[in-house]
Protein backbone atom coordinates (compact mmCIF):
# COMPACT_ATOMS: atom_id res chain seq x y z
CA UNK A 1 0.00 0.00 0.00
CA UNK A 2 1.51 3.38 -0.95
CA UNK A 3 0.97 6.60 0.58
CA UNK A 4 1.67 10.27 -1.06
CA UNK A 5 3.12 12.63 1.70
CA UNK A 6 0.71 15.63 2.37
CA UNK A 7 3.17 18.39 2.51
CA UNK A 8 6.12 17.32 -0.19
CA UNK A 9 3.77 15.04 -2.34
CA UNK A 10 6.27 12.28 -2.35
CA UNK A 11 5.42 8.45 -2.80
CA UNK A 12 6.10 6.40 0.28
CA UNK A 13 5.95 2.69 -0.66
CA UNK A 14 4.71 1.62 3.09
CA UNK A 15 2.70 3.15 6.11
CA UNK A 16 5.41 5.57 7.69
CA UNK A 17 5.27 7.69 10.73
CA UNK A 18 7.42 10.34 9.23
CA UNK A 19 8.14 11.13 5.33
CA UNK A 20 11.27 9.92 4.45
CA UNK A 21 11.55 12.95 2.15
CA UNK A 22 10.64 15.78 4.14
CA UNK A 23 10.31 14.71 7.74
CA UNK A 24 6.68 15.51 8.26
CA UNK A 25 4.81 13.57 10.72
CA UNK A 26 2.36 11.62 8.29
CA UNK A 27 0.65 8.15 10.53
CA UNK A 28 -1.62 10.12 13.84
CA UNK A 29 0.80 8.87 16.51
CA UNK A 30 -0.48 6.49 18.82
CA UNK A 31 -1.13 9.07 21.60
CA UNK A 32 -3.52 11.01 19.68
CA UNK A 33 -5.09 7.81 18.92
CA UNK A 34 -5.58 6.61 22.42
CA UNK A 35 -6.85 10.17 23.07
CA UNK A 36 -9.42 10.06 20.60
CA UNK A 37 -10.84 6.48 22.07
CA UNK A 38 -9.96 7.61 26.03
CA UNK A 39 -12.37 11.12 24.88
CA UNK A 40 -14.98 8.82 23.37
CA UNK A 41 -15.39 6.10 26.95
CA UNK A 42 -15.14 9.32 29.22
CA UNK A 43 -18.25 11.08 26.76
CA UNK A 44 -20.10 7.64 27.16
CA UNK A 45 -20.12 7.17 30.64
CA UNK A 46 -21.11 10.78 31.61
CA UNK A 47 -24.03 10.07 28.95
CA UNK A 48 -25.12 7.35 30.78
CA UNK A 49 -24.54 9.20 34.40
CA UNK A 50 -26.69 12.06 32.78
CA UNK A 51 -29.07 9.32 31.57
CA UNK A 52 -29.40 8.01 35.13
CA UNK A 53 -30.03 10.73 36.78
CA UNK A 54 -32.50 12.11 34.40
CA UNK A 55 -34.06 8.28 34.59
CA UNK A 56 -34.33 8.35 38.44
CA UNK A 57 -36.22 12.06 38.62
CA UNK A 58 -38.31 11.02 36.02
CA UNK A 59 -39.49 7.86 38.18
CA UNK A 60 -39.61 9.40 41.00
CA UNK A 61 -42.30 12.57 39.06
CA UNK A 62 -44.12 9.84 37.11
CA UNK A 63 -44.31 6.42 39.42
CA UNK A 64 -45.67 3.38 37.52
CA UNK A 65 -46.35 4.78 34.26
CA UNK A 66 -45.84 2.65 31.09
CA UNK A 67 -45.23 5.89 29.16
CA UNK A 68 -42.26 6.80 31.22
CA UNK A 69 -41.07 2.71 31.47
CA UNK A 70 -41.20 3.01 27.22
CA UNK A 71 -39.49 6.58 26.82
CA UNK A 72 -36.66 5.53 29.25
CA UNK A 73 -35.76 2.26 27.71
CA UNK A 74 -36.11 3.49 24.53
CA UNK A 75 -33.51 6.72 25.17
CA UNK A 76 -31.42 4.00 26.53
CA UNK A 77 -31.71 1.53 23.65
CA UNK A 78 -30.83 5.11 21.21
CA UNK A 79 -28.17 5.83 23.14
CA UNK A 80 -26.18 2.64 23.06
CA UNK A 81 -26.91 2.60 19.32
CA UNK A 82 -26.06 6.03 18.35
CA UNK A 83 -22.88 5.32 20.45
CA UNK A 84 -21.67 2.10 18.78
CA UNK A 85 -22.49 3.55 15.63
CA UNK A 86 -19.06 5.31 15.51
CA UNK A 87 -17.69 1.79 15.52
CA UNK A 88 -20.56 0.09 13.68
CA UNK A 89 -18.18 -2.17 11.08
CA UNK A 90 -16.55 -3.65 13.69
CA UNK A 91 -19.39 -3.80 15.91
CA UNK A 92 -21.73 -5.68 13.36
CA UNK A 93 -19.20 -8.26 12.82
CA UNK A 94 -20.04 -9.72 16.70
CA UNK A 95 -23.86 -10.16 15.41
CA UNK A 96 -21.94 -13.29 13.26
CA UNK A 97 -23.65 -16.48 14.59
CA UNK A 98 -20.42 -18.29 15.69
CA UNK A 99 -20.14 -22.12 15.02
CA UNK A 100 -21.94 -24.12 17.13
CA UNK A 101 -19.82 -25.18 20.51
CA UNK A 102 -21.69 -27.27 22.87
CA UNK A 103 -19.95 -27.27 25.60
CA UNK A 104 -19.74 -23.50 25.72
CA UNK A 105 -23.34 -23.19 24.94
CA UNK A 106 -24.03 -25.64 27.69
CA UNK A 107 -21.86 -23.04 30.14
CA UNK A 108 -23.87 -20.21 28.88
CA UNK A 109 -26.71 -22.10 30.04
CA UNK A 110 -25.73 -23.65 33.00
CA UNK A 111 -23.46 -20.89 34.66
CA UNK A 112 -26.88 -17.84 34.90
CA UNK A 113 -28.92 -20.98 36.41
CA UNK A 114 -26.32 -20.96 39.05
CA UNK A 115 -25.56 -17.06 39.20
CA UNK A 116 -29.19 -16.40 39.18
CA UNK A 117 -30.25 -18.41 42.17
CA UNK A 118 -27.05 -17.47 44.10
CA UNK A 119 -27.67 -13.91 43.24
CA UNK A 120 -31.32 -14.27 44.51
CA UNK A 121 -30.66 -15.85 47.64
CA UNK A 122 -27.26 -13.63 48.86
CA UNK A 123 -28.15 -10.32 47.43
CA UNK A 124 -31.56 -10.46 48.08
CA UNK A 125 -31.06 -11.61 51.56
CA UNK A 126 -27.85 -8.60 51.81
CA UNK A 127 -30.33 -5.62 50.98
CA UNK A 128 -33.20 -6.82 52.92
CA UNK A 129 -30.70 -7.54 56.52
CA UNK A 130 -28.31 -4.15 56.16
CA UNK A 131 -31.22 -1.74 54.28
CA UNK A 132 -34.27 -3.15 55.31
CA UNK A 133 -34.65 -2.96 51.17
CA UNK A 134 -36.66 -6.08 49.21
CA UNK A 135 -36.40 -5.45 45.74
CA UNK A 136 -38.62 -8.02 43.31
CA UNK A 137 -38.96 -7.06 39.88
CA UNK A 138 -42.04 -9.05 39.40
CA UNK A 139 -43.96 -6.64 41.79
CA UNK A 140 -42.92 -3.14 40.08
CA UNK A 141 -44.64 -4.15 37.08
CA UNK A 142 -47.74 -5.24 38.75
CA UNK A 143 -49.69 -1.76 37.77
CA UNK A 144 -49.91 -3.06 34.61
CA UNK A 145 -52.07 -5.33 32.83
CA UNK A 146 -50.17 -8.50 31.85
CA UNK A 147 -47.40 -7.69 35.03
CA UNK A 148 -45.50 -10.92 33.70
CA UNK A 149 -44.73 -9.97 30.47
CA UNK A 150 -44.01 -6.34 31.10
CA UNK A 151 -41.37 -7.56 33.52
CA UNK A 152 -39.75 -10.51 31.15
CA UNK A 153 -39.39 -7.54 28.47
CA UNK A 154 -37.87 -4.75 30.59
CA UNK A 155 -35.78 -6.89 33.19
CA UNK A 156 -35.27 -10.40 30.78
CA UNK A 157 -35.20 -9.06 27.05
CA UNK A 158 -34.16 -5.21 26.74
CA UNK A 159 -31.09 -5.21 28.93
CA UNK A 160 -29.40 -7.73 28.05
CA UNK A 161 -29.59 -6.78 24.10
CA UNK A 162 -28.68 -3.24 24.59
CA UNK A 163 -26.55 -3.37 27.67
CA UNK A 164 -24.53 -6.13 25.97
CA UNK A 165 -24.46 -3.89 22.72
CA UNK A 166 -23.19 -0.82 24.84
CA UNK A 167 -20.68 -2.60 27.12
CA UNK A 168 -19.24 -5.75 25.61
CA UNK A 169 -19.88 -4.23 21.86
CA UNK A 170 -18.76 -0.34 21.88
CA UNK A 171 -17.27 0.05 25.31
CA UNK A 172 -15.17 -3.18 24.68
CA UNK A 173 -14.10 -2.05 21.45
CA UNK A 174 -13.07 1.29 22.59
CA UNK A 175 -11.19 0.25 25.83
CA UNK A 176 -9.21 -2.01 23.50
CA UNK A 177 -8.03 0.52 21.71
CA UNK A 178 -6.46 2.24 24.91
CA UNK A 179 -5.07 -0.71 26.97
CA UNK A 180 -4.52 -4.50 26.63
CA UNK A 181 -7.35 -7.73 26.21
CA UNK A 182 -7.04 -8.40 30.02
CA UNK A 183 -7.55 -5.06 31.05
CA UNK A 184 -10.45 -4.32 29.06
CA UNK A 185 -12.23 -7.37 30.11
CA UNK A 186 -11.31 -5.81 33.72
CA UNK A 187 -12.01 -2.94 32.72
CA UNK A 188 -15.42 -3.33 31.16
CA UNK A 189 -16.86 -5.61 34.09
CA UNK A 190 -15.94 -2.77 36.78
CA UNK A 191 -17.69 0.24 34.85
CA UNK A 192 -20.69 -2.34 34.36
CA UNK A 193 -20.66 -3.30 37.39
CA UNK A 194 -20.79 0.40 38.68
CA UNK A 195 -23.60 1.20 36.64
CA UNK A 196 -25.70 -0.58 38.18
CA UNK A 197 -25.61 1.92 41.46
CA UNK A 198 -24.88 -0.47 44.41
CA UNK A 199 -21.88 -1.08 45.41
CA UNK A 200 -23.18 -4.14 47.65
CA UNK A 201 -24.24 -5.81 44.08
CA UNK A 202 -20.30 -5.21 43.23
CA UNK A 203 -19.77 -8.31 44.87
CA UNK A 204 -21.53 -9.86 41.99
CA UNK A 205 -22.04 -7.95 39.39
CA UNK A 206 -17.96 -7.47 38.28
CA UNK A 207 -16.89 -10.96 38.62
CA UNK A 208 -20.36 -12.03 36.29
CA UNK A 209 -18.84 -8.72 33.71
CA UNK A 210 -15.62 -10.66 34.19
CA UNK A 211 -17.35 -13.70 32.54
CA UNK A 212 -19.10 -11.83 29.84
CA UNK A 213 -16.45 -9.91 28.99
CA UNK A 214 -13.88 -13.21 28.55
CA UNK A 215 -16.49 -14.84 26.60
CA UNK A 216 -17.27 -11.87 24.42
CA UNK A 217 -13.35 -11.70 24.25
CA UNK A 218 -12.59 -15.42 23.71
CA UNK A 219 -14.98 -16.26 21.30
CA UNK A 220 -15.54 -12.80 19.47
CA UNK A 221 -19.51 -12.69 19.55
CA UNK A 222 -21.89 -10.71 21.75
CA UNK A 223 -24.29 -13.82 21.27
CA UNK A 224 -23.02 -15.96 24.47
CA UNK A 225 -23.24 -12.94 26.50
CA UNK A 226 -26.66 -11.91 25.70
CA UNK A 227 -27.80 -15.32 25.90
CA UNK A 228 -26.09 -15.97 29.51
CA UNK A 229 -27.33 -12.24 30.89
CA UNK A 230 -30.78 -13.20 29.19
CA UNK A 231 -31.17 -16.37 31.28
CA UNK A 232 -29.49 -14.69 34.58
CA UNK A 233 -31.78 -11.82 34.06
CA UNK A 234 -34.86 -14.11 33.17
CA UNK A 235 -34.66 -16.81 36.17
CA UNK A 236 -34.23 -13.98 38.96
CA UNK A 237 -37.24 -12.39 37.73
CA UNK A 238 -38.97 -15.99 37.58
CA UNK A 239 -37.29 -16.41 41.30
CA UNK A 240 -38.65 -12.98 42.12
CA UNK A 241 -42.54 -13.79 40.31
CA UNK A 242 -42.43 -17.50 42.41
CA UNK A 243 -41.51 -15.67 45.97
CA UNK A 244 -44.38 -12.62 44.94
CA UNK A 245 -47.16 -15.58 44.54
CA UNK A 246 -45.86 -18.28 46.70
CA UNK A 247 -43.54 -17.32 49.04
CA UNK A 248 -40.82 -19.76 48.19
CA UNK A 249 -38.41 -17.98 50.11
CA UNK B 1 11.01 -15.01 -20.35
CA UNK B 2 13.57 -12.47 -19.92
CA UNK B 3 14.89 -11.16 -16.31
CA UNK B 4 14.51 -7.67 -15.13
CA UNK B 5 16.90 -5.52 -13.81
CA UNK B 6 17.88 -6.04 -10.13
CA UNK B 7 17.64 -2.93 -8.27
CA UNK B 8 19.87 -3.23 -5.01
CA UNK B 9 18.87 -0.42 -2.52
CA UNK B 10 21.65 0.35 -0.02
CA UNK B 11 20.46 0.03 3.54
CA UNK B 12 21.72 1.69 6.47
CA UNK B 13 20.48 2.17 10.50
CA UNK B 14 19.02 5.19 12.07
CA UNK B 15 21.20 7.26 14.24
CA UNK B 16 18.51 7.52 16.60
CA UNK B 17 16.69 4.92 16.68
CA UNK B 18 17.87 2.30 14.44
CA UNK B 19 15.45 1.54 12.06
CA UNK B 20 16.60 0.87 8.88
CA UNK B 21 16.56 3.57 6.29
CA UNK B 22 16.44 3.34 2.29
CA UNK B 23 19.97 5.27 1.35
CA UNK B 24 17.86 7.88 -0.23
CA UNK B 25 15.98 8.45 2.56
CA UNK B 26 16.63 12.16 4.26
CA UNK B 27 14.79 11.36 7.04
CA UNK B 28 13.92 8.20 9.50
CA UNK B 29 10.73 7.05 8.94
CA UNK B 30 10.14 6.08 12.70
CA UNK B 31 11.64 8.77 14.81
CA UNK B 32 11.65 11.72 12.00
CA UNK B 33 15.37 11.88 12.90
CA UNK B 34 17.07 14.01 9.71
CA UNK B 35 19.75 11.62 8.44
CA UNK B 36 21.01 13.91 6.56
CA UNK B 37 19.98 17.60 7.76
CA UNK B 38 21.47 20.71 8.47
CA UNK B 39 22.60 21.34 12.04
CA UNK B 40 19.67 23.14 12.84
CA UNK B 41 17.58 20.69 11.44
CA UNK B 42 19.70 18.04 14.13
CA UNK B 43 19.21 20.73 17.12
CA UNK B 44 15.53 21.30 16.49
CA UNK B 45 14.87 17.44 16.80
CA UNK B 46 16.75 16.69 19.55
CA UNK B 47 14.85 19.88 21.33
CA UNK B 48 12.05 18.42 20.15
CA UNK B 49 12.78 14.99 22.06
CA UNK B 50 14.23 16.56 25.13
CA UNK B 51 10.71 18.63 25.47
CA UNK B 52 9.42 15.12 25.05
CA UNK B 53 11.53 13.52 27.69
CA UNK B 54 10.24 16.55 29.78
CA UNK B 55 6.89 15.68 29.38
CA UNK B 56 7.16 12.15 30.17
CA UNK B 57 8.76 13.27 33.93
CA UNK B 58 5.93 15.50 34.35
CA UNK B 59 3.63 12.98 33.51
CA UNK B 60 5.16 10.99 35.94
CA UNK B 61 4.42 13.62 38.98
CA UNK B 62 0.96 13.74 37.73
CA UNK B 63 0.15 10.07 38.01
CA UNK B 64 1.57 9.54 41.25
CA UNK B 65 -0.63 12.88 42.67
CA UNK B 66 -3.81 11.20 40.96
CA UNK B 67 -2.77 7.82 42.94
CA UNK B 68 -2.10 9.76 45.99
CA UNK B 69 -5.82 11.14 45.64
CA UNK B 70 -7.22 7.70 44.88
CA UNK B 71 -5.19 6.55 48.68
CA UNK B 72 -6.85 9.82 49.96
CA UNK B 73 -10.37 8.94 49.02
CA UNK B 74 -10.15 4.99 50.33
CA UNK B 75 -9.05 6.62 53.78
CA UNK B 76 -11.87 9.24 53.57
CA UNK B 77 -14.46 6.90 52.80
CA UNK B 78 -13.38 4.49 55.19
CA UNK B 79 -13.08 6.60 58.44
CA UNK B 80 -16.47 7.95 57.15
CA UNK B 81 -18.01 4.48 57.01
CA UNK B 82 -16.56 3.56 60.62
CA UNK B 83 -17.73 6.90 62.07
CA UNK B 84 -21.32 6.19 60.76
CA UNK B 85 -21.40 3.14 62.00
CA UNK B 86 -20.05 3.96 65.78
CA UNK B 87 -22.33 6.78 65.72
CA UNK B 88 -25.51 5.11 64.31
CA UNK B 89 -24.82 1.61 64.26
CA UNK B 90 -25.68 1.53 60.88
CA UNK B 91 -23.72 -1.66 59.42
CA UNK B 92 -25.37 -1.26 55.98
CA UNK B 93 -23.67 2.48 55.69
CA UNK B 94 -20.28 0.92 57.44
CA UNK B 95 -20.42 -2.17 54.87
CA UNK B 96 -20.77 -0.24 51.33
CA UNK B 97 -18.32 2.13 52.71
CA UNK B 98 -15.57 -0.96 53.49
CA UNK B 99 -16.45 -2.13 49.83
CA UNK B 100 -15.79 1.19 48.05
CA UNK B 101 -12.73 2.39 50.37
CA UNK B 102 -11.06 -1.29 49.30
CA UNK B 103 -11.91 -0.57 45.46
CA UNK B 104 -10.33 2.82 45.86
CA UNK B 105 -6.98 1.23 47.67
CA UNK B 106 -7.06 -1.71 45.19
CA UNK B 107 -7.29 0.89 42.24
CA UNK B 108 -4.57 3.27 44.08
CA UNK B 109 -2.06 0.27 43.98
CA UNK B 110 -2.77 -0.82 40.62
CA UNK B 111 -1.47 2.31 39.54
CA UNK B 112 1.87 1.84 39.93
CA UNK B 113 1.49 -1.14 36.93
CA UNK B 114 -1.55 -0.27 34.99
CA UNK B 115 -1.55 3.50 35.39
CA UNK B 116 -4.04 4.76 32.60
CA UNK B 117 -6.71 1.61 33.31
CA UNK B 118 -6.30 2.37 37.39
CA UNK B 119 -6.99 5.90 37.31
CA UNK B 120 -9.73 5.67 34.24
CA UNK B 121 -11.56 3.65 36.53
CA UNK B 122 -10.85 5.72 39.75
CA UNK B 123 -12.06 8.63 38.13
CA UNK B 124 -15.53 6.94 36.83
CA UNK B 125 -16.03 5.50 40.83
CA UNK B 126 -15.83 9.33 41.99
CA UNK B 127 -18.43 10.22 39.80
CA UNK B 128 -20.30 7.55 40.18
CA UNK B 129 -20.15 7.94 43.69
CA UNK B 130 -21.29 12.42 43.51
CA UNK B 131 -24.10 10.82 41.32
CA UNK B 132 -25.32 7.94 43.79
CA UNK B 133 -24.76 10.43 46.97
CA UNK B 134 -26.85 12.86 44.73
CA UNK B 135 -29.72 10.69 44.14
CA UNK B 136 -30.34 9.76 48.08
CA UNK B 137 -29.67 13.13 48.68
CA UNK B 138 -29.32 16.14 46.09
CA UNK B 139 -27.77 18.36 49.14
CA UNK B 140 -24.70 16.38 48.53
CA UNK B 141 -23.77 17.45 45.40
CA UNK B 142 -23.15 20.73 46.05
CA UNK B 143 -21.18 20.14 49.43
CA UNK B 144 -17.36 20.59 48.74
CA UNK B 145 -18.09 21.56 45.33
CA UNK B 146 -14.81 22.66 44.85
CA UNK B 147 -12.75 19.84 46.43
CA UNK B 148 -14.74 17.33 43.97
CA UNK B 149 -13.97 19.79 40.83
CA UNK B 150 -9.95 19.58 42.49
CA UNK B 151 -10.31 15.77 42.50
CA UNK B 152 -11.84 15.09 39.20
CA UNK B 153 -9.60 17.41 37.36
CA UNK B 154 -6.38 15.74 39.22
CA UNK B 155 -7.88 12.32 37.87
CA UNK B 156 -8.45 13.30 34.59
CA UNK B 157 -5.06 14.97 34.28
CA UNK B 158 -3.44 11.84 35.54
CA UNK B 159 -5.59 9.87 33.05
CA UNK B 160 -4.60 11.76 29.88
CA UNK B 161 -0.74 11.92 31.35
CA UNK B 162 -0.77 8.14 31.89
CA UNK B 163 -1.85 7.98 28.35
CA UNK B 164 0.42 9.90 26.81
CA UNK B 165 3.58 8.01 28.32
CA UNK B 166 1.86 4.32 27.36
CA UNK B 167 4.24 2.47 25.01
Amino acid sequence: MSIVCSSCNVELYREVKFCTRCGKQLLKNNVDKRTSSLNLIIVFYATFLLFAVVSYLLYNEYPLNLYVEIGIESVFALMVVAFSLFDYKQIVKLYKIPKLNRKVLAFSIVFPLFSAIVVSLSIGYLNESLFGVSENYYSEYLYLEYPLLWAILFTAILPPIFEELGFRGFLFNSLQKVVSERITIIATAFIFALIHFSFISFIWIFPFGLILGYMRSKYNTLWYSIIIHFIHNFVVLMIDYYNFNYSLF
Amino acid sequence: MEEGPIIQTQEFACTICKTSMDIEDLYCSECGYPEKGTEREIALYHARRAMQKNQNMDADKKIRLARNILYVMAGIVLIFGFFSFFEDEDLGVLITNAILGIIYLLLGAWTSKKPLAALLLGLFLFLTTIIISGIFDPSTILRGIIFKIIIIVYLGVGVYSASSIKK
